[in-house]
């Protein structure tokens, strides 16, 4: 099973990376001046940029040596930045990567706990809250609530920096705090949805009715419900995947930090297709590499699952 | 040591819905609480733990030795926390769910002790417990490490039991413990609940809709209905002589009775007959995957004969009838129906040659369409009007104007009349009944069985009977054809294969059947 | 006590319940927003007419209630005039990754085989791609303007569509009732059409109406990202855009076509929830 869907990942992002690849022709206009750029198009530059992408070859050899540029770290050169893309990918990363881990580690610390409370008091009062701020996490777009929260930290509470990404270490972690809180919200609302919905129905079913009546603890019997949820938690984290890396190009063009997200935007709109094409590529491999992860959580989470599997090894 | 209830009612949203019940349970002995769906009996056991749905409301007084039972403070957890597990414990019907997936059968019983001592146990203790409470319900103690879905129905109940006493209750409230189990199973779950109650002097509130689980097993019996107690005394006697009118028909209705006093509701034909079979069925093979469901099957049905089908789940039972009605595909075999071979799957067979009464009465009908449009549209398929709708409500014996109404306005027995309606209106040779009686209750399960039996009458068509009850196809099949693990391992007319069964399996069966305590050879499972 | 055995067997009719004052509030506002698309435009047919003389005018100015932009475009006026725009695109995804979802789903829940194996590897590999990645690449670097995108969302949104009727129908597929319609050699069609169709429509009707709402948002996030809709349109989205330079010398540039994105998911997103709420209320009373 774990064969079939790391083949199947596989697959898809074969399919991918030829639609990403692809991307070079479907842009409008000449290709040999897209991948130019403002550089000024004498003979030389020109032979310089045709023999790097072997365009006087057929489309597959093209293909297959870009695959394998990207396969080894050759991403091409930024017509933007005029630098390789591995490195300006590997100057932005980390602060993205670090953006994207506050956000998940505060949404899940603060959405779980509220999503079971809201599912054991079902009607109560953190229920509504709960209930309120997840809609209102959904309907507001991530930039709305950067800018508000921007708006009010720059102007009434100047405690927090609203703009760029500091001077490293705690500096930066000081700049992140506003991006991560304004992503963490719209991520907390899916999983409080998510965590509440697998609770109620766990709750409702027959194991939690016997445990209750043989005088199991409170405590413990949400122990066990919160264990048997946790498979369609992990399961719908796919969900959160995909919001993420929308809402951390979002926070990051509002708090105007200089991460992967604002490297696309800016590489998207200078249409630097170099740039546009090798983080297409990495996000998906990351969401893919992610999504397998979760499905190996999954394996772990059930025992049903897991001795399918032993059956079948 | 002595239960007491004491004007114990319980209050719905909508009114009352169980009448104030008092009673007294002996230590050791067992009272039954029996009744058909919408009596009040599983309310009644769920207020004596405090586990009322949403919105109800119990009163009265409950003790167990001496101890009350907080029944009228449903929010009260520190207070029931005290009663729960220590005092009351209640076991659930289905054990495939009432235990939870992903954890260990060990551990689950583990907590009940945990709970009651309120301190966890150092792990050899811990050990300890749990197999000396494995050992009591006859399992060996590996089933501690394994996940519920390892073990068998039986054993996961028989596990449910060991979770249900493990903290030592005074009272152990059984909802149809043993209903979710196949025949076999049944008795074994119901002795081993009889000697541990025995060993422990331990009252148990056993709650049935069968009157076969209660006979023998029970000391007194409350017969309830519509939320009322209407008749009481021991079981022997109520048995015996009952006094209500509801209480007779219950137990004319039951199929065990009539089992035992041989009574059917038609007579049985020869079904053996020189006359070409309606359906011939030869070598029927199915596999699902690497299990193989039929494994070369026979089976042959006289015009206008009424052949049942007995096994239990897993069978293969039902996997015929499928193959048979052209919804599974077999693998190997032929299937000829007046003499035509029929092809695997729907595309060769038409509505006229056979039709299927499915188990479940409250999924088999659209729920979004009206009784009147499923029938007209059942009848479009053989070219009948839809102003046939009301002579076929008439035929099933209901009345004409439910054409008008939606399924969720009726009640099983009549949702179940629609759909033998409906599968009628293309006037098929062979009608197909899966378990179509074994969802409803006794009183109405007996109704539909005598609507089969006139229809065959009047109709003169055949019908294939499948149940997982003996008792119940005895009453109205003309041949018997018994299934176990995909083979078919007795075929003969009715009465033969009860009085004389052959092979051991079927002999299990009858003893079934007739609620007999059957005791299997080696105890286990 | 006749009437318990009423209660008992036969489902409780329940009476009808009263409209949350939530949801009546939010029911009022939509109609309020419907409103201004349809009129919006036809009223204020010159917002986007530019006056550098009335440049970046705070709130409570002559004239200019709500103040103006840097190029002196009036606040409130825009807002108005921009309601079409931002709520017939949403609206347009929302409906047709809808229908795609329905012919595709039910096809692949009830046909199976080959036809289920390919339309599920399509979402599976649709949903392998973030929405908002993929639109801001594919009309960023294709160029494209508002109907660009909108197709561009219908396919986007339509695999989770796909995945949801898909487990519906494949639910109901399993059920007696279906089995008794094959029974009766209906043509595929008809049952998938009368009698399965109707039986997920509170699923197709609840998603839909969350998928306006994610519609409003990823639209109005593609407009902030400067892909999507012209600049000089009448819209929320690229009014805030827009608006983010003078943030600081009048805030309703910014905060207003923010505030009315808002409101209106979170209204579409409560009265969806409802509705749903009601539906599965139906369903659980029929079964």
């Amino acid at each position: 099973m774990v064969a079939v869907r790391v083949l199947g990942v596989l697959g898809v992002l074969f399919v991918l990376s030829i639609v990403v690849f692809a991307m070079m022709y479907l842009a409008p206009g000449d290709i040999v001046k897209n991948l130019l750029g403002n550089r000024p198009a004498n003979p030389d530059v020109v032979a310089a940029v045709r023999a790097q992408y072997r365009l006087d070859d057929p489309v597959v050899v093209q293909y297959l040596s870009w695959l394998r540029g990207f396969l080894t770290g050759d991403l091409g050169t930024s017509i933007r930045l005029q630098q390789p893309v591995a490195d300006a990918i590997g100057d932005r990363v980390g602060i993205t990567a670090a953006l994207c881990l506050l956000a998940f580690v505060v949404s899940v610390a603060v959405a779980v706990p509220l999503g079971v409370r809201s599912a054991v008091k079902a009607g109560g009062w953190i229920d509504r809250t709960g209930n309120a701020l997840s809609i209102l996490g959904l309907s507001a777009p991530t930039f709305a609530v950067g800018l508000l929260l921007l708006y009010v930290f720059a102007y009434y509470l100047p405690i927090l920096p609203v703009y760029g990404g500091g001077d490293g270490g705690v500096d930066t972690l000081r700049h992140l705090v506003l991006p991560a809180v304004t992503l963490a919200l719209g991520l907390g609302a899916i999983i409080v949805k998510l965590t509440r919905t697998a609770m109620l129905r766990e709750l409702e079913s027959d194991y939690v009715t016997f445990a209750r009546s043989r005088g199991l603890g409170e405590g413990l019997v949400r122990r066990l419900a919160l264990r048997n949820a946790a498979i369609p938690i992990v399961t719908g984290a796919s969900l959160v995947l995909t919001f993420l890396v929308g809402g951390t190009v979002l926070a990051e063009t509002t708090y105007a930090l200089p991460g992967l997200g604002t490297l696309l935007q800016d590489s998207v709109l200078f249409k630097d297709i170099a740039v546009v094409q090798s983080l297409t590529l990495l996000v998906a491999v990351v969401i893919a590499a992610i999504a397998l992860v979760a499905d190996l959580a999954y394996i772990l989470l059930d025992p049903r699952v897991r001795r399918q599997m032993g059956a079948a090894a | 040591m002595t239960v007491i209830l004491g004007d114990l009612a319980v209050l719905g949203p909508a009114g009352p819905m169980v009448e104030p019940i008092s009673a007294e349970i002996a230590p050791g002995a067992t009272l039954a609480l029996i009744g058909e769906s919408g009596s009040g009996k599983t309310l009644t056991a769920k207020s004596i733990v405090g586990l009322l749905p949403r919105g109800f409301r119990a009163t009265g007084t409950v003790s167990v030795a001496g101890q009350a039972i907080p029944v009228g403070s449903a929010g009260d957890d520190a207070a029931w926390r005290r009663v729960r597990g220590r005092s009351v414990s209640l076991l659930l019907q289905d054990p495939f769910t009432s235990l939870t997936p992903v954890h260990r059968c060990g551990d689950q019983i583990a907590w009940t002790i945990e709970g009651a001592q309120g301190r966890r146990l150092p792990r050899g203790a811990r050990r300890a417990a749990v197999e000396e409470r494995l050992a009591e319900v006859n399992l060996p103690a590996r089933v501690a490490d394994a996940f519920p879905h390892e073990l068998s129905g039986g054993m996961r109940q028989r596990v449910a039991i060991a979770a249900a006493l493990a903290s030592d209750p005074q009272l152990l409230i059984a909802d149809e413990p043993t209903t979710a189990l196949d025949a076999s199973n049944q008795a074994e779950i119901l002795d081993l609940l009889r000697r541990i109650q025995e060993e422990r002097r331990l009252s148990v509130i056993l709650i049935s809709h069968d009157l076969g689980v209660v006979r023998g097993r029970t000391d007194d019996v409350l017969v309830m209905r519509d939320g009322r107690v209407v008749e009481r005394g021991a079981t022997a006697a109520v048995l015996a002589a009952p006094a209500h009118p509801y209480t007779r028909a219950l137990i004319e209705a039951d199929p065990v009775v009539a089992a035992r006093s041989g009574a059917r509701l038609s007579a049985e034909e020869d079904a053996s007959g020189d006359r070409a079979p309606l359906l011939a069925c030869e070598d029927v093979t199915k596999a699902f995957g690497a299990r193989t469901v039929l494994d070369a099957v026979d089976l042959s049905i006289a015009p206008g004969a009424i052949v049942g089908i007995v096994g239990e789940s897993g069978s293969g039972k039902s996997t015929l009838a499928r193959c048979i009605a052209g919804l599974e595909r077999e693998d190997a075999g032929s299937i000829v129906l007046e003499g035509e071979a029929l092809a695997p799957g729907r595309g060769s067979r038409t509505p006229d040659q056979m039709q299927i009464v499915f188990q479940d009465p409250y999924s088999s009908l659209n729920p979004m369409m009206s009784i009147g449009a499923i029938l007209a549209e059942a009848l479009g398929v053989a070219g009948r009007a839809s102003s046939e709708v009301p002579g076929m409500l008439e035929m099933v014996g209901l009345p004409a104007e439910f054409a008008r109404k939606r399924p969720a306005e009726l009640s099983g027995g009549q949702r179940q009349r629609v759909a033998i309606a409906r599968a009628l209106a293309p006037q098929p040779r062979l009608l197909i009944c899966d378990e179509s009686v074994s969802a409803l209750d006794v009183s109405v399960q007996a109704d539909i069985l005598a609507l089969l039996a006139r229809l065959r009458e009047e109709l003169g068509i055949a019908i294939l009977f499948i149940s997982h009850d003996l008792a119940v196809v005895r009453m109205i099949a003309d041949a018997v054809t018994v299934m176990w693990d995909g083979r078919v391992v007795e075929t003969g007319p009715c009465h033969e294969v009860l009085e004389h069964p052959a092979h051991e399996y079927t002999r299990l069966l009858v003893a079934a059947a007739m609620r007999e305590n059957a005791v299997p050879a080696d105890g286990k499972d | 006590m006749s009437d318990i055995r009423v209660i008992g067997v036969l489902p409780v009719r329940r009476r009808r319940r009263r409209l949350p004052i939530g949801v009546g509030v939010a029911m009022g506002v939509l109609a309020l927003a419907m409103l201004a698309a349809v009129l919006g435009r036809l009223i204020f047919s010159d917002a986007m007419h530019q006056d550098i003389l009335a440049a970046t005018l705070p709130p409570g100015s002559d004239g200019h209630p709500l103040g103006t932009d840097e190029l002196g475009r009036d606040i409130l006026q825009m807002a108005v005039a921009g309601t079409a725009s931002a709520l017939v695109g949403p609206v347009i995804v929302a409906v047709g990754s809808m229908m795609l979802g329905v012919i595709l789903g039910t096809l692949a829940g009830y046909e199976r085989g080959w036809l289920d194996t390919l339309i599920s590897r399509w979402t599976d590999l649709l949903l392998a791609v973030p929405v908002l990645l993929a639109a801001i690449v594919v009309s960023g670097v294709m160029g494209g303007g508002y109907w660009v995108t909108v197709a561009l969302l219908i396919v986007l949104f339509s695999p989770s569509d796909i995945r949801i009727v898909r487990a519906g129908v494949l639910e109901q597929s399993a059920r007696p009732y279906i089995e008794a319609a094959q029974m009766l050699s209906l043509s595929r069609w008809r049952v998938m059409f009368r009698h399965i169709l109707p039986n997920v429509t509170s699923l197709v009707v609840t998603n839909m109406m969350l998928n306006v709402a994610f519609a409003l948002v990823a639209f109005s996030s593609l407009s902030f990202l400067g892909v999507g809709v012209a600049p000089g349109t009448a819209d929320w989205g690229r009014q805030l855009t827009d608006g983010r330079a003078i943030m600081f010398q009048n805030p309703a540039a910014v905060f207003v076509p923010a505030l009315l994105i808002v409101a209106v998911a979170v209204c579409v997103n409560l009265v969806g929830d409802w509705i749903g709420q009601r539906l599965s209320q139906v369903g659980e009373e029929a079964r």
